[in-house]
């Protein structure tokens, strides 16, 4: 053991030194930190995992390596009866998650589970929804877009990467309603398997929006293949982004923030539970992880602790709001 | 009379499979085909072909006698058994335990089937957790 | 002559001493885990982006590692296709179909060797295709909207008929089973459950994977059992492997299915959404369609073992396009890739030519490099995989069935996959018994969800007008050789069964065995 981190040590130099530094002194120290992947391998989530285990083992915030666990099934939903089930108290676990997993606990997707069964550590950042069009549309501002659909709702079809009720409908969703659109069923959405292929579509004239996240655009962006015709974030994006204006200055309130974090079980002790969410901090406040953000699109999104707890419950009942609207 | 019999369940199991379909609940969100259009249609298709068979059987295969029958049943539970204790008992004992029962029923003498089926969870092991570095199910004893 | 140029300094960026070791580590593992029933292309390079991390490796390096692997385990899928009739991943399934029956005759050696040649091929060409027409290629995928998709793969079922049981009822069977399976599981469109019946680990619905090995695997180790005391003793048999380079007139036979495959595999390839899978699938039963006037493929025929090969592997080349240019996987490979290409903070899409060019072409270069690597170390080992044949049954069907439940463990970590793949066990022996063929049900379980998918994105799309689905020439197109490909087998199909019907005359007392 002792060896093994010396030898880390020689390795990776100064970056490991500053990581010593940054990282509290702490009574609790995870044994095996092990994070759970709700996933096959390759998804968001389990790359949230292993970039997160890899990042804190580079700059010592964890003693030793962070074994990446893939308990797929069910959108999230296995992991999260696991979790709940069978490794309730278990101190040295963390669990990815992201605005998916707050959609489908709002929307009762994973049967008999709610968030309160768990307890939510931190974010790592979020990715905000953005509203797009061909680089060759008449349309060029959210408004247009909004209009369009009242007009003649049959002419715009959206395109999105998650399935209908999921979180690229909810956005498109969510302007609409900022936007004084009353029958949302009358908003056509298609689904498609990942933003990639949506963006295609998009680019083949089969649909005539599209609604997703900033990293799934950025590409196609910078091509002059597509034009972001709003973000839904508070305010205007850093670097590249920035050109874009945002949903709320065109007037319409509309915000889609896909955060990414992490919870962990109920059963776990106060002293680790403040431990992870002060390493998680540890890790977000680091330029290494800054550096990742700004490869992924990640944008900022610093929550923590009971703040973190609070945010989720808040985007539960928003979303549970939204579902009811529509289903009723 | 085996295709018959496959004829008979493929019609079963199509009817049930399109009234299954048709309980789907339609999500207030869904689309104009909606999730049930598609299953009925493969339903359609799978009765069809069963209705044919039954109608025209093949020749039917040869099956197995009785005590090779039991033995295929043996197999299979403890392939299910494997399953169930694999996160019990952990990766190495479950899977030396579930070999070395495979290799002694395919002809193996006792003996060397305990030996090979120590051997091959350990080269297993030693391959997928090893080198590829797969999370396998660990025991009691950590393995 | 620009290209060229850029090819050239792909090499000097993947000719260092480095690059070239990952290459080979990255192919040698890839064969492996190609070969091992279980893990396929997309689980070997997920479990093998951890080493890429914690190696270090800069971007050009990680890339050449990863990509090493997923030609690798294209390559290595056949081998256990061959030797065992146990395809390791799926784009390995059609080479079961004459694969196993030359091992049977055998030929293992020779079929083994034939498809390292046709793989190489198949790669090759796909990856010159990567250089020259890759932009213009993307152009393609773009005329491939949710109608177009669609008639692509009602084309890809219409053709099915006879491709491996002569009862095209059974095979409809088949097809509709596996579809009847990819329904399991939550619906990709609305998100509610369907056939699910409360059980949370069915909402994802059934990994095709654990289909595979079961069906496959599983049924193989079954149907051992029941045959142990029909031989006298399974082991006792004389193993014959055959010679194992193949003939250069044998070369020349396959050649030109290895070309007309090569080209179909790696346009399968640059579609999204359709995938290797797709690829091997069509460049099998098109050339049987084309040149198969004896009825020989699924008996062993040579060109039955070349033409999925070269497919599969030009249809991964062919994969890439839509990944590097469009940023859209068209495979669970390369959907993996992607995200590595994410995570090294490139973007791939229309810039990432323009952007990264170091990247790009030294992948490139690489890729070319794997490829002659893989060749050079897939002849003389031959030699050595046949050697799997040696081993008694009665020790290798156990080694196979515990490689098979591990394989899927260590990707899922779940008992319920398990039970399921026991499950699927069962039914290949049954189904195996009974004449049905268990490839359609593969491709049904692995094109489903796209298909039904696609359907209702154009549907929704038209608002309800399903004259949406005939609404482009190329659509048209494509319905047309559907119709086709399902109309003549079953007129000509119907006079070749007149004929075997007559030679099985014979054996009709076999009805009363039950």
């Amino acid at each position: 053991m002792r060896f093994q981190h010396s030898l880390r040590f020689a390795l990776a130099g100064a970056v490991v030194a500053t990581g010593m530094a940054l990282a509290p002194a702490s009574a609790f120290e995870p044994e095996q930190p092990e994070c759970i992947a709700p996933a096959n391998p390759g998804g968001g989530w389990d790359f949230t995992c292993r970039q997160v285990g890899k990042t804190m083992q580079d700059l010592g915030l964890i003693g030793s390596t962070m074994q990446v666990v893939n308990l797929a099934g069910g959108g999230g939903g296995v992991a999260f009866a696991e979790v709940v089930n069978k490794r309730g108290d278990d101190n040295d676990l963390i669990v990815a998650a992201s605005t998916a997993t707050a959609t489908r606990l709002a929307t009762g997707a994973y049967p008999g589970n709610t968030m309160d069964q768990v307890r939510w550590l931190a974010t790592i950042g979020a990715d905000y929804g953005v509203i797009a069009v061909a680089a060759d549309s008449e349309i060029e501002t959210l408004p247009a877009l909004l209009d369009q659909i009242k007009a003649d709702p049959a002419s715009i079809a959206v395109a999105g990467g998650s399935a209908v009720g999921g979180w690229d409908h909810l956005k498109v969703l969510i302007a609409a309603k900022a936007g004084g659109i009353d029958d949302f069923r009358s908003v056509k959405y298609i689904a498609f398997d990942g933003g990639g292929e949506a963006v295609t579509q998009l680019l083949a004239g089969s649909v005539q929006a599209f609604s997703g996240d900033i990293s799934e655009a950025k590409g196609f962006v910078d091509s002059g293949d597509i034009k972001v015709i709003a973000v839904l974030a508070p305010e205007r994006l850093s670097g590249d982004f920035s050109k874009f204006p945002t949903a709320t200055e065109q007037g319409i309130e509309a915000l889609g923030a896909n955060w990414r974090g992490f919870y962990a079980p109920k059963g776990m002790s106060d002293e680790a539970y403040d431990h992870w969410v002060g390493q998680i901090k540890a890790l977000y406040d680091s330029p290494e992880w800054k550096e990742v953000m700004a490869a992924n699109g990640l944008e900022p999104l610093d929550l923590q602790g009971a703040d973190f707890e609070a945010f989720v419950a808040e985007s539960v009942a928003t979303i549970k709001d939204l579902t009811a609207a529509i289903t009723q | 009379m085996s295709d018959r019999i496959l004829g008979g369940t493929g019609i079963v199991l199509s009817l049930f499979f399109i009234w299954q379909a048709t309980l789907i609940e339609i999500s207030p969100f869904s689309d104009v085909v909606g999730p049930s259009a598609f299953p009925i249609i493969i339903g359609v298709v799978l009765g069809l072909s069963s209705l044919y068979f039954l109608v025209k059987p093949d020749v039917g295969p040869e099956w197995p006698a009785p005590a090779r029958l039991f033995e295929i049943v043996m197999a299979v539970a403890v392939m299910v058994l494997y399953a169930e204790l694999l996160p019990v008992l952990g990766f190495i004992i479950a899977t030396a335990l579930a070999s070395s029962y495979l290799t002694w029923r395919l002809g193996t003498r006792p003996l060397q089937s305990v030996l090979v089926g120590v051997l091959t969870s350990g080269g297993i092991y030693l391959v997928f957790r090893v080198i590829l570095g797969l999370s396998l199910a660990r025991g009691p004893f950590g393995f | 002559m620009e290209v060229l140029a850029s090819l050239g300094d792909g090499f000097s960026v993947a000719f260092t001493l480095q690059n070239l070791m990952l290459a080979a580590l990255g192919c040698f593992l890839g064969t492996i885990m190609g070969a091992l029933p279980g893990l396929g292309p997309s689980n070997g390079v997920a479990i093998l982006i951890p080493l890429a991390f914690t190696l270090g490796l800069p971007p050009t390096a990680a890339l050449i590692l990863l990509t090493s692997v997923y030609y690798g385990a294209m390559y290595g899928g056949r081998i256990s296709s061959i030797l065992l009739n146990i395809p390791g991943d799926e784009p390995a399934l059609m080479t079961c179909l004459d694969g196993y029956p030359m091992a049977q005759k055998g030929r293992a050696g020779e079929a083994l060797a034939l498809s390292g040649v046709a793989s190489f091929v198949g790669a090759f060409l796909a990856t010159w295709g990567l250089v020259f027409i890759a932009p213009q290629l993307v152009k393609v995928a773009l005329l491939f909207g949710p109608a177009e998709y669609f008639a692509l793969f009602t084309l890809a079922f219409a053709t099915l008929g006879g491709i491996s049981s002569t009862n095209q009822a059974k095979a409809a069977f088949a097809a509709a089973l596996g579809l009847g399976i990819a329904m399991i599981g939550v619906d990709g469109q609305t998100g509610v459950p369907r056939f699910t019946f409360g059980e949370v680990h069915l909402y994802d619905g059934i990994d095709f994977l654990v289909a595979l090995v079961g069906l496959f695997a599983l049924s193989e180790v079954l149907i051992f059992l029941e045959h142990r005391h029909g031989e006298s003793e399974a082991s006792a048999k004389k193993v014959e492997i055959g010679r194992i380079t193949p003939s250069l007139s044998m070369l020349k036979y396959c050649t030109p299915t290895m070309l007309r495959t090569s080209v179909l595999g790696f346009v399968a390839g640059v579609l999204p959404g359709a995938g290797a899978s797709l690829g091997s699938f069509i460049s099998y039963s098109m050339e049987k369609r084309l040149v198969d006037r004896e009825g020989t493929f699924g008996t062993g025929d040579p060109r039955g073992v070349a033409a999925p090969e070269a497919g599969n592997n030009a249809a991964a080349g062919g994969a890439l396009v839509p990944m590097l240019a469009l940023g859209v996987p068209g495979s669970g490979t390369t959907a993996v890739l992607l995200a590595v290409l994410l995570a090294l903070n490139i973007t791939p899409g229309p810039l990432l030519f323009t952007q990264n060019p170091d990247v790009v072409w030294g992948l490139i270069a690489a890729l070319f490099i794997g490829n002659f690597m893989l060749l050079a170390m897939n002849i003389p080992m031959v030699g050595m995989f046949t050697r799997v044949l040696l081993v008694p049954p009665r020790i290798l069907m156990p080694v196979v069935a515990m490689v098979s439940f591990v394989g899927i463990y260590g990707i899922s970590g779940s008992s319920f996959d398990l039970l399921v793949m026991v499950l699927f066990g069962v039914l290949g022996w049954l189904l195996r018994k009974l004449d049905v063929p268990l490839v359609p049900i593969i491709l049904g379980i692995l094109l489903g969800n796209a298909m039904e998918a696609n359907l209702r994105r154009a549907i929704s799309i038209s608002d309800g007008d399903w004259s949406v689905l005939v609404g482009s020439p190329l659509a048209i197109g494509l319905w047309v050789i559907a119709f086709v490909g399902f109309i003549l087998p079953i007129i000509f199909g119907a006079a070749l069964k007149r004929r075997m019907k007559l030679a099985a005359s014979k054996e009709d007392e076999g009805e009363l065995v039950d």
